[in-house]
């Protein structure tokens, strides 16, 4: 069964000169939700038209279900599309936007409208069902859009940055709602988004795009512990993950030990596949550093620095903390700490990291082996 | 659109063969519409008999016969002289009608008044006034004002933002810019009258230059209000000029009257190139913005 | 925004002086002139009024109604036309194609120049007995036409001098065209929508304010149209091209029956007021108000 099923392989796509998808393989599983995200311009959008059909590839093939769809006139994909904008047409009401489709395809009236009001009845736009988009909130034209694509009954829905255009507060009630209408529907979602709460919270699977390319592809939660390199470790987390530059001094079978500016980290770590000498990376996530006396005393897993507090960002539950600490790095490092630790600019601060938390990249950027705790964890 | 998948190579083909119907019918209007003009250049570079003989474009005895003699015109002056008289009603037109244009969008725009919503519809009212009703009495008060055979009737009107087009397409500009910066410049101590010269003006430039630009072709092609205004042969402009050039040498000289006709369209084409962007815009604030 | 509405007055007092001194005044002037026997030559004070004199003998008078019969037929002709033609290049011209600013100037260039007598003077050539249109059927194998002359096909040649001049309605057109997101379009692809389908669900009635913006002004204009039949026919043949407006200058300035021209500008001002009470009073039934101001948030 590969119904919702939808396979990239190899797919292309320029446009004149200039290469904006460079080759991605991708196999999303019916029923997945699987979000595209990336920086702008990293081709997330271009894909997604590539999956719908509004743009045809330079390259490559496109499946969905058992269908090689590569050069399939979009409306007969079996595929829906929610734009950025909604692309509601002005000039219809809502019941006419949301059956458009099916009046095109030449289903009689009848069930056309069953089909609307069924679908309306899903999003709770019974009561709109006569009304020109103009006359709607931003919220609720978000949910027309969502309708005319429910209304299609698709193999594929398609998400083109949804949310970009409503404020923040009806943002995240529309994403509980996407979330919700996914787990009722059951069927397989593409969504583009730049904004990585977004992918985290709704993704199955994250795919992250930069340049034109897949950077990494798993689970949010898988992201966010074992980002393959230096992108993804920077793209996915806020605020951003500290990153200090750093050069190998040994390396062991279980551990690497690296040299920062004034101190050395041995970092528990599967295969020592750097040699010493090598420049590498080392990332720290400024929520897994520990303030003094949160740092157990036994753990040889941890270390503890000190710092000099530079500057406070308090946000109630928690506070930013930018830290000068010389033994790690020239810059400032970002420390995020439980809100009620009272701190002064200027005085100093014990922080504490554990090293198994810590991240290690080589100078290509590609993350160095498997932290200990990993291997131990897939042992498990 | 087919059912069936269509091979990629065949789209490419086809998205081609489209460009190239679009670039055929482009180019083939394009070409109709434009041969007549490029006729009549050609036609002011030959001789009479060669003319009337064929359609091609290229004169195969190439003289200047017909723009020197169309130059002199048959007349005691010189086509120098009906270009000057052109401008010199043209020019206080243009100046007078971005100054009103100007003032009373601003007003009108930016403020709140008592009766503005009639006062602003009677404006719009006035465009679609055909001009024909007022032609006549117009013209007995200007005979009145003793005005006749002056250029005083083809531009004083314009001080007064008669033309209700230019005053309605500033206030369409003005309405899409946010008054943010004139509030600043009240904060920093500005009055009306100074918001308006030192960040009014400047930011609505690209409008004022429309403004200019269309008057000034409009008026470069405008013959009836000189036809009844202006009586003596000395002060017509360029328009009446060509008119009384083919009642003269009808049939006679056409290389004259194509070469004069020819010259009499260089200041709009010469203007047009250097600003043309301001005329679309110019034209598309008005309809679509609204 | 400024509440205060001694400048708000002041900066409008130039339009209300222009309105009252050179448009209401004469408005009325002429309103009062039909109702007179005025002769141009006269003192204005020696006017006598006629009462509906003018407007009886109107009644009766075959030029008049052959003039107005023209000048419908020359409207009903060039303004449909005109749309028409001005949307098909608009269209064509929205494509996305290498080079297509350059066509889109160079379409625009008739509509510069096409107001200019030297055109309407380049038209009386370029139809005379043996010139360009009559060489071009000569060389194509067919008979000359008396274009000029004939009154089939005098009236003609003005139709064609204001077809030339689409480029305003055109770049109309094309803005309303670049003012509809192509998202709506792709939409519509999604949904399955053909070319053909799209253009007459999607842009037609998108469309439809700048189709009545450009059907307003093409009305007006049309009506108005004076210098095409002075310069190209003199309103001949047979007064074939005789257009309204042209009878209005000819009463006044060559008759001299001032009242007589004044009751004809008045006929020709109402018949324009209908037609545009008429076209917004129907507006409400065919225009689409967008309004992408409110879809923007």
């Amino acid at each position: 069964m590969t119904k919702g099923r939808v396979l990239l392989r190899g797919v292309m796509k320029s446009f004149g000169a200039v290469d904006v998808i460079k080759g991605v393989d991708l196999e999303i599983a019916p029923g997945e939700l699987t979000v595209f995200v990336g920086p702008s311009g990293c081709g997330k959008s271009t894909l997604l038209r590539l999956v719908s059909g509004l743009e045809l590839p330079t390259g490559g093939s496109i499946m969905i279900g058992d269908r090689d769809v590569t050069c399939v006139h979009p409306s007969e994909r079996g595929i829906a599309m929610v734009f950025q904008s909604y692309a509601l047409y002005p000039h219809m009401s809502v019941a006419e936007n949301m059956g458009f489709g099916l009046k095109i395809a030449g289903l009689p009236k009848a069930v056309i409208k069953e089909k609307v009001a069924k679908a309306a009845e899903i999003l709770q736009l019974t009561p709109l069902l006569d009304r020109k988009p103009r006359a709607l909130s931003g919220g609720q034209r978000q949910r027309v859009a969502i309708g005319r694509c429910i209304v299609r009954e698709p193999e594929v829905f398609l998400f083109d940055e949804p949310l970009s255009n409503l404020d923040a507060a009806l943002r995240g009630q529309m994403r509980v709602e996407i979330a919700r209408l996914h787990a009722k529907l059951g069927a397989t979602m593409i969504y583009v988004t730049h904004d990585q709460v977004e992918a985290m919270t709704l993704a199955t699977r994250i795919v992250v795009l930069n340049a034109g390319r897949i950077e990494q592809i798993g689970a949010p939660i898988e992201l966010y512990r074992h980002p393959a390199n230096l992108f993804v470790a920077g793209f996915i987390g806020s605020p951003r993950m500290n990153f200090m530059d750093g050069i190998v001094e040994a390396a062991e079978a279980d551990a690497v030990h690296v040299r920062l500016n004034a101190a050395t980290l041995r970092l528990p770590r599967h295969e020592g596949d750097v040699k010493p000498g090598a420049k590498v990376t080392v990332g720290i996530r400024p929520e897994h550093f520990r303030v003094g006396s949160a740092v157990d005393a036994g753990d040889d897993q941890a270390v503890e620095f000190d710092s000099v507090i530079d500057l406070v960002e308090r946000l109630g539950g928690e506070t930013l903390a930018h830290l000068r600490m010389p033994s790690l790095s020239d810059g400032v490092l970002v420390v995020k700490i439980s809100g009620d630790i009272p701190l002064r600019i200027g005085t100093g601060l014990r922080v504490g990291v554990r090293l198994a938390q810590c991240h290690l990249f080589d100078a290509d950027g590609r993350a160095v082996g498997a932290s200990a705790a990993r291997v131990a964890a897939v042992a498990a | 659109m087919s059912l069936m998948p269509t091979p990629r190579r065949d789209i490419a083909w086809i998205g081609r063969a489209n460009a190239l119907v679009r670039y055929g019918v482009l180019i083939g209007v394009g070409l109709i519409m434009l041969y007549p003009l490029f006729w009549m250049v050609a036609a002011s570079f030959k001789p009479n008999h060669e003319i009337f003989g064929s359609v091609s474009l290229w004169p195969r005895d190439p003289t200047m016969d017909g723009v020197v003699k169309g130059w002199r015109t048959g007349t005691e002056y010189s086509f120098a002289t009906y270009l000057l008289n052109s401008f010199a009603f043209i020019i206080p037109k243009v100046v007078l009608t971005v100054v009103s244009s100007v003032l009373v969008a601003y007003g009108f725009a930016r403020f709140r008044m008592p009766g503005k919503q009639l006062w602003f519809a009677l404006m719009v009212a006035t465009i679609l006034l055909p001009k024909s009703v007022l032609l006549i009495p117009q013209y007995l008060m200007f005979r009145e004002f003793g005005w006749l055979d002056t250029y005083l009737p083809l531009y004083i009107p314009c001080a007064f933002a008669t033309d209700g087009f230019f005053v309605f397409m500033v206030v369409q500009f003005l309405r899409g810019i946010p008054p943010d910066m004139e509030e600043a410049a009240v904060i920093d101590g500005c009055n009306s009258l100074q918001v308006l010269w030192h960040v009014v003006v400047p930011v609505i430039m690209p409008a004022i230059i429309s403004v200019a630009l269309f008057q000034f072709m409009w008026s470069l092609n405008d013959f009836l209000y000189p036809l009844i205004y202006l009586s003596s042969v000395g002060k017509y402009p360029v328009a009446l000029a060509l008119k009384m050039a083919i009642d003269v040498t009808e049939a006679t000289a056409w290389n004259e009257v194509l070469a004069m006709s020819t010259i009499a369209l260089l200041p709009s084409l010469i203007v047009f190139f250097l600003a043309q962007k301001y005329f679309v815009e110019g034209i598309t604030s008005g309809s679509v913005k609204g | 925004m400024y509440d205060n509405r001694v400048s708000g007055y002041l900066y409008i007092a130039p339009f209300l002086i222009g309105l009252a001194t050179f448009t209401l005044f004469p408005f009325l002037s002429s309103f009062l002139l039909s109702f007179s026997d005025y002769q141009l030559q006269d003192p204005v004070q020696q006017a006598r009024f006629l009462g509906l004199g003018n407007y009886i003998q109107m009644a009766s008078d075959d030029t008049f109604y052959g003039s107005l019969g023209v000048t419908f037929l020359y409207v009903f002709i060039t303004v449909p036309l005109k749309l028409a033609f001005a949307l098909f290049i608009a269209f064509v011209l929205n494509f996305k194609l290498r080079g297509i600013g350059f066509f889109r100037t160079a379409y625009y260039v008739p509509s510069i120049l096409g107001g200019s007598v030297a055109i309407a003077v380049l038209w009386r050539y370029v139809f005379a007995g043996d010139g360009l249109i009559n060489q071009v059927l000569v060389w194509a194998g067919g008979e000359p036409l008396n274009w000029l002359g004939e009154p089939a096909y005098a009236l003609f040649t003005i139709v064609l001098l204001r077809l030339w001049q689409f480029g305003s309605a055109m770049v109309v057109f094309l803005a309303g065209l670049q003012n509809i997101p192509t998202d709506l379009y792709e939409a519509a692809t999604i949904d399955g929508a053909g070319k053909a389908r799209i253009f007459f669900t999607i842009t037609l009635p998108l469309l439809t304010p700048v189709i009545f913006f450009n059907f307003i002004m093409q009305i007006v204009q049309a009506f108005q149209e004076f210098n095409g039949p002075y310069i190209i026919t003199g309103g001949g043949p047979l007064k074939s091209t005789y257009l309204l407006p042209l009878m209005i200058y000819e009463e006044a300035f060559k008759y001299f029956n001032v009242g007589y021209a004044a009751a004809l500008s008045w006929v020709l001002f109402l018949i324009i007021a209908l037609f545009t009470i008429i076209a917004f009073a129907s507006a409400k039934y065919w225009v689409f108000y967008g309004n992408e101001r409110e879809d923007r948030e």
